[in-house]
Formats: C-alpha cells, sequence, structure tokens
C-alpha cells in the first residue's frame, strides 16, 4: 500500500467511525433532521403572519424584544449550567458526590441550584442593561417595585422549569452530544414560538393553540406584563401566567429531582 | 478504632451476605458472602470483570443489589451512615478546574465538617501527603501520582472507619506506587479497615491480611496469603507454548500430558500459557522438554504465589461448575 493509500484508508476509518457513532446516535439522527424543518414552519408563519411592527407598541420593537431576550438568556444558560451533570459524570465527580450521605435527591436539588441562581442571574442582568439603556422604553405598568417583583419571580420560575427539565433528559441520555441536541430540539422551537421574538396574537388558530401548549409562552407573556405592556388586551393575564407556569415548574423540577442519575 | 470496643471489634467491618447483582441478565455478582474484621487489610483478587468494582459500588451505595445485603459496622448503608465510609474509585474522580483546598473542602462540607474543624483537618491532610505547597494550584495540574495522593486525602478528611479502595495504584509509577502505599501504611495504623479491589497478585499477597478471591462474580475462596497458599507445591512453573493456530492447542494437550506426571499439582491454562505448580523443578523440567520440546516458546520458574493459588482455586472452581452443569444436562 502506497503512503497516499495508507492516508486516505485512515480516512476512510475515520469516517466510518464516526458515521456510525452518528447513525447509532437516534437522538443526533432526529434532532439534525428535525430543528430546521421545525424553525422553518415555526419562524417562516411567525414572522409573515406575526412580525408587523405596527402590531407591537408604538412600533418600537426593540422594547419588544427584551422580555424575550430575558428568556431567551435564562434558557441557555440553565441549559449549559445543566450539562455540568455531564462534566461531573465524565470527570468521577458524580460518584464522589453520589457517595456523601445524602440521597440522590439531595445532590440533584444542589445541583440544579447552581444551574437555577446562574441562569436566574444572567437573566436579570439581560434585564438590568436593557432597563438602563434610553432607547428602551419599559413600561412597568404595575409600578416598578411590583413589575419587578414580578419579572424575578418569572425568571427564577422558568430556570426552576428548564432545570427540572434538564434533569428529566440527563437521566435518560448518555452522552453530553445528545443532550445537547435534543434540548436545542425542545427549546429551539419552544423559544420561537413562545412569544419572544413576535406577537402571537395574529398567529393562525392552530399555532396559537399550539404556542399556548408551550410552558415558555407564559413566561415571556408575563415578563411582557411586567415590563411593557400598557395594558392587558392581547395577553393571558397575570394570574393566568402564575398559575401555569408555577405548576409547570414544580410538576417538572419534582419529577426531575425523583430522577437517579445515571452514573456510568 | 475498635481494640478499646469490644461490641465494635466482634461487629465485622463490612459483612456481605448473598450478594447479587445484575447489569441486565448478566450477574456481575452471584451470591457473595464475606466477611472482613475490625482493624484489618482485606483484599479483593480477581482478573477485569470479576465482579470487584461491583461489590465495592454496591459497599459505597452506588449500586442496589438484585438480592442480598450489606452491613457496615452492623448498618445497612443508607445515605446518613455512610460518613464512615471513604471511596478512592478506580478511574481517577477529581474536578480538574478546582484547586487542591477547593477539592478538599467541598469534600468536607459534603460529609458536615467545617469551620476550624474543616480548615484544620484539610491543612494536616496537605501537609501529611505532602500536598501543601501546591494547595492553591488546580488539580489539572497535577501529575497522576499526586493526583492519587489528594484522593486519598480527600477520602481520609471526614475520618472514615473503613476505607474502600479500587486498584488505588493500576498506572502509577513504581515511586508513585510506594508512596502511595508508605501513606497508607502510615494510615493503617491509627485503626483504619481497608479493603483492597485489585488485580495486582505481590500487591495483595503484600499488604493484605485475608484475600477474597472473586472469579465470573462468584467469590471462590477467602483466607490468608498463606492459607490460600496451602497445599500448593513449592515451585511455579509458567510454560508459554507455540500457539500458530492461535487455538490454544499444543497447551492444552501439553496440559493433559503433564496432570498425570508424579509431583505435580494444579495445571491451569489461559490461552497458550500455562502455570504449574510442581514439588520439584530439576525433574519436571528436564521431562517437559523430553516430552515436547517443539512446543515451548518460554519457561519461568519461581516460588509459588498467591497468583497460583488463585489460578489453581479459579481453575478447580471452573471444573466443578462445568461438571455440574453437565450433570444437570
Amino acid at each position: 500500500m502506497t503512503s497516499a493509500a495508507r492516508t486516505v484508508n485512515a480516512w476512510g476509518a475515520l469516517l466510518t467511525r464516526d458515521l456510525r457513532a452518528f447513525f447509532r446516535s437516534r437522538s443526533q439522527l432526529t434532532s439534525s433532521l428535525l430543528l430546521p424543518l421545525m424553525l422553518l414552519a415555526i419562524l417562516g408563519i411567525g414572522v409573515t403572519e406575526g412580525l408587523e411592527p405596527t402590531r407591537v407598541r408604538d412600533g418600537d420593537y426593540v422594547s419588544f424584544l427584551v422580555s424575550g431576550m430575558i428568556v431567551m438568556t435564562a434558557l441557555f444558560s440553565s441549559t449549559f449550567s445543566s450539562a455540568s451533570f455531564y462534566q461531573d459524570r465524565d470527570s468521577g465527580m458524580l460518584k464522589v458526590l453520589l457517595v456523601s450521605p445524602h440521597s440522590p435527591a439531595v445532590i440533584l436539588l444542589g445541583k440544579s441550584l447552581g444551574a437555577i441562581v446562574i441562569g436566574s442571574a444572567q437573566a436579570l442582568i439581560v434585564l438590568a442593561v436593557a432597563a438602563a439603556i434610553p432607547a428602551i422604553e419599559l413600561e412597568w405598568q404595575y409600578g416598578v417595585v411590583v413589575s419587578l417583583a414580578l419579572a424575578v419571580t418569572t425568571v427564577i420560575g422558568l430556570n426552576v422549569l428548564l432545570s427540572g427539565l434538564a434533569q428529566v433528559l440527563a437521566s435518560r441520555i448518555r452522552t453530553m452530544q445528545g443532550f445537547h441536541l435534543v434540548m436545542n430540539l425542545v427549546l429551539f422551537p419552544m423559544l420561537f414560538f413562545s412569544g419572544a421574538f413576535f406577537p402571537l396574537a395574529n398567529l393562525p388558530g392552530w399555532l396559537y393553540g399550539l404556542a399556548l401548549a408551550n410552558p415558555l409562552t407564559y413566561a415571556v407573556d408575563l415578563l411582557q406584563l411586567a415590563l411593557y405592556a400598557d395594558g392587558s388586551d392581547g395577553y393571558l393575564g397575570v394570574g393566568v401566567d402564575l398559575a401555569v407556569l408555577g405548576t409547570l415548574a414544580l410538576a417538572l423540577f419534582v419529577w426531575g429531582m425523583r430522577r437517579h442519575p445515571l452514573v456510568d | 478504632m475498635t481494640s478499646t470496643n469490644g461490641n465494635k471489634a466482634q461487629t465485622p467491618a463490612l459483612a456481605v451476605r448473598d450478594l447479587s447483582v445484575a447489569y441486565g441478565e448478566r450477574l456481575a455478582l452471584d451470591g457473595v458472602t464475606l466477611s472482613i474484621a475490625h482493624n484489618t487489610v482485606a483484599g479483593l483478587l480477581g482478573p477485569n470483570g470479576s465482579g470487584k468494582s461491583t461489590l465495592l459500588s454496591v459497599v459505597a451505595g452506588l449500586r442496589t443489589p438484585r438480592s442480598g445485603e450489606v452491613r457496615i459496622f452492623g448498618e445497612a448503608p443508607e445515605p446518613a451512615r455512610r460518613r464512615r465510609v471513604g471511596v478512592v474509585f478506580q478511574e481517577q474522580a477529581l474536578d480538574p478546574v478546582m484547586t487542591l483546598w477547593e477539592t478538599l473542602v467541598l469534600h468536607g462540607r459534603l460529609f458536615g465538617l467545617g469551620g476550624n474543624t474543616l480548615r484544620r483537618r484539610a491543612e494536616a491532610l496537605l501537609e501529611r501527603f505532602g500536598l501543601a505547597s501546591r494547595q492553591r494550584d488546580a488539580v489539572r495540574t497535577l501529575s497522576g501520582g499526586l493526583r492519587r495522593r489528594l484522593e486519598l486525602a480527600r477520602a481520609l478528611l471526614p475520618s472514615p472507619e473503613l476505607l474502600l479502595l479500587d486498584e488505588p495504584t493500576a498506572g502509577l509509577d513504581p515511586d508513585a506506587r510506594r508512596s502511595f502505599w508508605q501513606l497508607l501504611r502510615s494510615v493503617r495504623e491509627e485503626g483504619l479497615t481497608l479493603l483492597l479491589a485489585t488485580n495486582d497478585v505481590l500487591e495483595a499477597e503484600r499488604e493484605c491480611g485475608t484475600v477474597a478471591f472473586l472469579h465470573d462474580g462468584r467469590l471462590v475462596a477467602q483466607g490468608t496469603p498463606a492459607e490460600l497458599k496451602r497445599g500448593l507445591k513449592h515451585d511455579s512453573v509458567r510454560i508459554e507454548c507455540v500457539d500458530s493456530d492461535g487455538d490454544g492447542g499444543r497447551a492444552n494437550a501439553l496440559a493433559q500430558s503433564i496432570a498425570s506426571w508424579p509431583g505435580v499439582g494444579g495445571v491451569t491454562s489461559a490461552g497458550p500459557v500455562l502455570h504449574v505448580t510442581v514439588d520439584d523443578v530439576s525433574t519436571f523440567v528436564p521431562r517437559l522438554f523430553q516430552t515436547d520440546a517443539d512446543a515451548i516458546r518460554d519457561l519461568r520458574i519461581q516460588p509459588s504465589t498467591l497468583e497460583d493459588a488463585y489460578f489453581q482455586i479459579a481453575g478447580a472452581s471452573l471444573q466443578a461448575e462445568r461438571a455440574q452443569e453437565a450433570t444437570t444436562a
């Protein structure tokens, strides 16, 4: 075999290995195909139907986006922090934590606290920066204190929900790559379809119905009411948002904490 | 730890009864019963996949057995009682971005230590283990030997009474290995009970007061190294046979021939390699070469060791199992 043939042979072997790994990873396979198709459908319809500048307050799209950016920051920060579960498992630290004199639920809760605190802090920093920019006009329609309390509650509730969801997935998915892919598959459509980037009110009925099944919709709605809106017309309402977000966050978090972690 | 308390000394540090663990359909541990006395060093000896790490993981509380029970100092290994147990895992288990100090503080706090007690204990262990000057360094900057020392210091931080060690010196160079064992011996003198899983026969023979042989998830023998070697012939001969067909055929043929010779004890084979214990190598070796010199690629002679005992006992166990299966069939 010539030197060039040996090189091609080595490339062939490496390619075969990576392709085999790709096709064996069902999460990678499905998410890599489904994600672009879902985004095409959701974002395409959303932008076409919903993003009419006159449909946001005074045509001020930048201020409209603040709530969506807060939710997006919480989403990615919380997901990234939750991935530390895999780092701990791969470094062996998870085993060290689990042989301590605490139940697995206590350890998982402790680890989730980190994700919740980091995700909430980063999201609230985005809010603070947005509030300090003169070009962004926040309404604070319930007064600054109450509106801020609502925003903080929303952000913490959202991070609790995301942390629970991440734990449920991490207890079923063995690799960090698979975890990220599935999270992307779940989270990107949820984000685009939550009212974060365009109002939901003008979407076709079936899409609006799907948006109501999306937990992030209630977080965005609550933040819009607290920070951006100058009334409640076209919104779901503070009571509904708090009830749905709170219930889902608690349920997912408790479910996630009851899952036994995959040690190896 | 135990000598001043009669009841405590009578209760085994670890008692495992009829323990079975399955991974899917495969039994990783099959009815293992084992008892380890206070203030002793016990070894679990067996090849890779024999169930050593699985047994330690059950004792540590990481894995739930299919059946059987574990008692640590007479108590079920519930989470709250794990503060009496320290673990050093087979693979290194450290966060590479944490400093040595942070590593110990995290562990101490998980085990309920805090304040001055934690600080004093961590400082003392870092000093004793020669790590004090590196305490502000990230773990990733440590050599393999120093990482092992840190893991041992971490396991000892909450003052455990039973220390589980899963092949703790695997992959260490001889200096690091010697240094690690010097530290272990020094902490042993403080009354710690050690359970060491290893496939290093010399290490087990040198360091352990009692040794348990695990084979295919079953405990095939338990005793002191001297008891386990009792009955072995004086010398051990390791014969590597020619194996051009890759099926160990010549080794098997030679083993069958050798087994009936006078003065020959146990004959076990692993692929092309035979382990034979004999009374007198001066008569055995010439006869071996007269029988089939062409079959022999390499031959080594040494006094019988715990390894020979392991091969003999594990081999006998396997033969008994096959005979039973044949009878049942």
